[in-house]
């Protein structure tokens, strides 16, 4: 699928109406997404781009967001560094450090470049809460957003536009960059780094320069989270950070431009939806990413792409109840997941086992505004129902598009595989 | 070889050894500038490793080797590269995710130093262009300049082969098999212009279908397991009874 100038520019404009549409919270939520976003699309640049699997990207959004909190609290938001130029602290120290981890790790390819970027990240993970100076011990450190140029960056809605701006900046660099004889050199490296020597390239400078820009943009976005929350403490090296922006990039589509981007986003926005109604919400993620990882290894935008070719192909008409189909399938199933897990959790919640104790028998649970009797076989009918006639649509919408491609030569889900840029 | 000119390249007592097994058993090879020498001799010879060795992809054990007046032993491939020295692979050694145009301008933009250039748009660099199309069409690939690479059929990568490894305007082309796969029409065209490529250039080749190796070399040189046991021009190496019975056999009694 490709993004048109016309649809860019919808989507920019888009952004940039939403704290008029939004509430206060959900807006902070966007911010949230958007850095998110930004972290992803950085991630891709050296894991898609570049073909360089990085597991410990978390060094240097935290490295990006100490330096800015440290030169907050330095230049008090005025003179050389005033607020809306902070971000570019977060870029240089994630460039710097960038540069001698990323000269160090693209010595190597493959698992031992993936070991490599972990370890440094666990280094800083371990080492942060000692430096106290540095990092601020386990407390962290906390600043205070000052005003610039006429705004008072009191409001999350001057954030936002903050934010927005960095990462739409960021975003045009990494279009740009794929368009630079830089940008072509780095495809050329996922593909074949052995030819590239060959041809006279430095294959190793090539990775490092690759790896430094990544790390760049990721301090960016690690800048505006500090901009965003005033504070940033050891955790924010945590190996689930690292883990997070793989998850979300994957998620979206890697081997795309927006698809990152769109990963995260979502990602955090069900976060963020879902994470004050369930304590399972790490569980959904990781069942979500194992899903998307066997299913559409082309992530959510080869999904997109998949069904815009298949429409190209077959009509608008012949497609739609497939759509219908699958998509009922997905909430069904869903729908059926989740009643399992959430009632699963709270059965075997502590408070739960000692009520459960004390009254001598299973007292119900409360699920969706609904008391539920755990021994009641009408409480597992429900989720059964849903899960079986998920299965159903499920079985239904994978025969329609079997009937669909059958005769057209390529596999439809194979090609869902992403598509080179 | 004459005092008038230095030899482009000069390879003084090579060798490789691989644990116990030596390869390259001491080889003494010259190559005049612009001379085309065919490398023959049989499987397991030690061909590619000669290859692998002067491009940079191994390190010798022992000895020199002297490419353009500079000791390039130990060097890596891209520093050798830069130097005026392209190989090419004899198992394809392409970009396959990328178009066939792409490929190309990957390699010729080498010449024009812009690795690390991020602020200009390739697409804008007219000279990197006309470069590249005018190698597609040499090799007769114009036509499939937007098929990603690793869908062309096994001949035409071979083309594409050649073409990346001409892109740098190099002074000594080192060619592994160029025409492996080839149908005689392709191999003729091929013949021809790998003829015309190297004008101004050395060519080291090896090569496996004795007809291109007689058409287009100035000399051949026969390495039998990793020494260098004869070398003359074709005619000489026709009549060579050590050749013959070495290797040649029945191909030159027929």
């Amino acid at each position: 699928m490709r993004v048109t100038t016309p649809m860019a520019l919808l989507g920019v404009l888009l952004l940039a109406a939403l704290p008029a549409l939004l509430p206060a919270g959900l807006l902070n939520a966007a911010i949230q997404m958007l850095i998110a976003a930004l972290f992803a699309c950085a991630y891709s640049l050296l894991s898609g781009r570049a073909g360089m699997l990085s597991f410990g990207h978390a060094a240097y959004f935290g490295v990006g967001a100490f330096a800015t909190v440290h030169a907050m609290k330095a230049f008090g938001g005025a003179g050389l560094l005033p607020t809306p130029l902070l971000p570019l602290v977060g870029a240089l120290a994630g460039l710097g450090f960038g540069i001698v981890a990323g000269w160090f790790a693209t010595q190597r390819s493959g698992t031992t470049f993936a070991m490599i970027t972990l370890a440094i990240a666990e280094l800083l993970h371990a080492i942060a809460p000692q430096l106290k100076g540095w990092f601020g011990g386990e407390s962290g450190i906390s600043t205070m957003r000052m005003p610039a140029w006429g705004l008072s960056f009191g409001s999350t809605q001057q954030v936002y536009y903050l934010a927005l701006a960095w990462v739409l900046l960021s975003l045009a660099l990494l279009y740009f960059h794929a368009a630079t004889p830089m940008g072509r050199l780095t495809l050329a490296l996922r593909e074949n780094s052995h030819r590239l020597g060959f041809l006279g390239y430095d294959a190793h400078g090539l990775g490092v320069s690759a790896f430094a820009l990544s790390a760049m943009l990721s301090g960016i976005a690690g800048s505006l989270q500090v901009v965003s929350n005033e504070a940033v403490n050891y955790v924010v090296f945590d190996a689930g950070v690292s883990a997070a922006v793989v998850l979300n990039s994957y998620i979206g589509g890697v081997g795309t431009f927006l698809g990152p981007a769109l990963g995260a986003a979502l990602m955090t926005f069900f976060s963020y939806a879902v994470s004050d109604a369930t304590q399972s919400w790490l569980l959904y993620q990781g069942v979500l990413f194992v899903l998307v990882m066997m299913v559409l290894p082309g992530g959510l935008t080869g999904l997109v792409s998949t069904t815009a070719r298949l429409v190209g192909r077959h009509g608008f008409a012949a497609v739609l109840p497939l759509a219908l189909l699958a998509l009922g399938a997905a909430l069904l199933l869903s729908a059926g997941t989740v009643f399992v897990v959430e009632a699963v959790q709270r059965i075997f919640s502590q408070d739960y086992r000692s009520l459960a104790r004390m009254a001598a028998s299973l007292p119900p649970i409360t699920m969706f505004a609904h008391a539920w009797q755990p021994a009641a076989a009408s409480t597992w009918l429900v989720p059964a129902a849903l899960l079986a006639t998920g299965a159903a649509f499920a079985w239904s919408a994978r025969a329609r598009l079997a009937a669909l491609t059958r005769g057209t030569e390529s596999n439809a889900l194979e090609a869902a595989a992403p598509a080179i840029s | 070889m004459t005092q008038m000119t230095q030899p482009i390249l000069s390879v003084q007592g090579l060798r490789k050894s691989f644990g116990e097994t030596e390869i390259i058993r001491g080889i003494d090879l010259e190559l005049a500038a612009g001379e085309r020498r065919a490398l023959i001799g049989p499987n397991g010879a030690g061909k590619s490793t000669l290859f692998h060795l002067i491009s940079g992809q191994l390190a010798p054990s022992a000895g020199s080797i002297v490419f353009d007046r500079q000791r390039i032993d130990g060097w890596t491939p891209q520093r050798i590269n830069r130097r005026g020295l392209a190989r090419s692979f004899q198992i394809t050694n392409i970009f396959p995710k990328l178009s066939v145009f792409e490929n190309v301008r990957i390699a010729a933009m080498q010449r024009h130093r812009v690795q690390y250039t991020f602020w200009r748009l390739l697409e804008r660099m007219a000279r990197v262009r006309e470069q590249a199309e005018r190698l597609l069409e040499q090799v007769r690939l114009q036509g499939r300049a937007a098929t990603l690479a690793g869908e062309l059929s096994y001949s035409e990568q071979r083309s594409l082969e050649l073409a990346m490894t001409l892109a740098s305007d190099p002074k000594l082309v080192l060619l592994d098999e160029p025409m492996a796969g080839m149908s005689s029409e392709e191999t003729q065209y091929t013949l021809q212009l790998i003829r015309e490529v190297t004008v101004g250039r050395a060519l080291l080749l090896v090569e496996h279908d004795m007809e291109v190796v007689f058409s287009l070399a100035d000399r051949v040189s026969v390495l039998v397991y990793g020494e260098v046991i004869a070398t003359g021009t074709p005619e000489e190496i026709r009549a060579h009874q050590g050749v013959r019975e070495a290797y040649l056999g029945e191909e030159a009694a027929a």
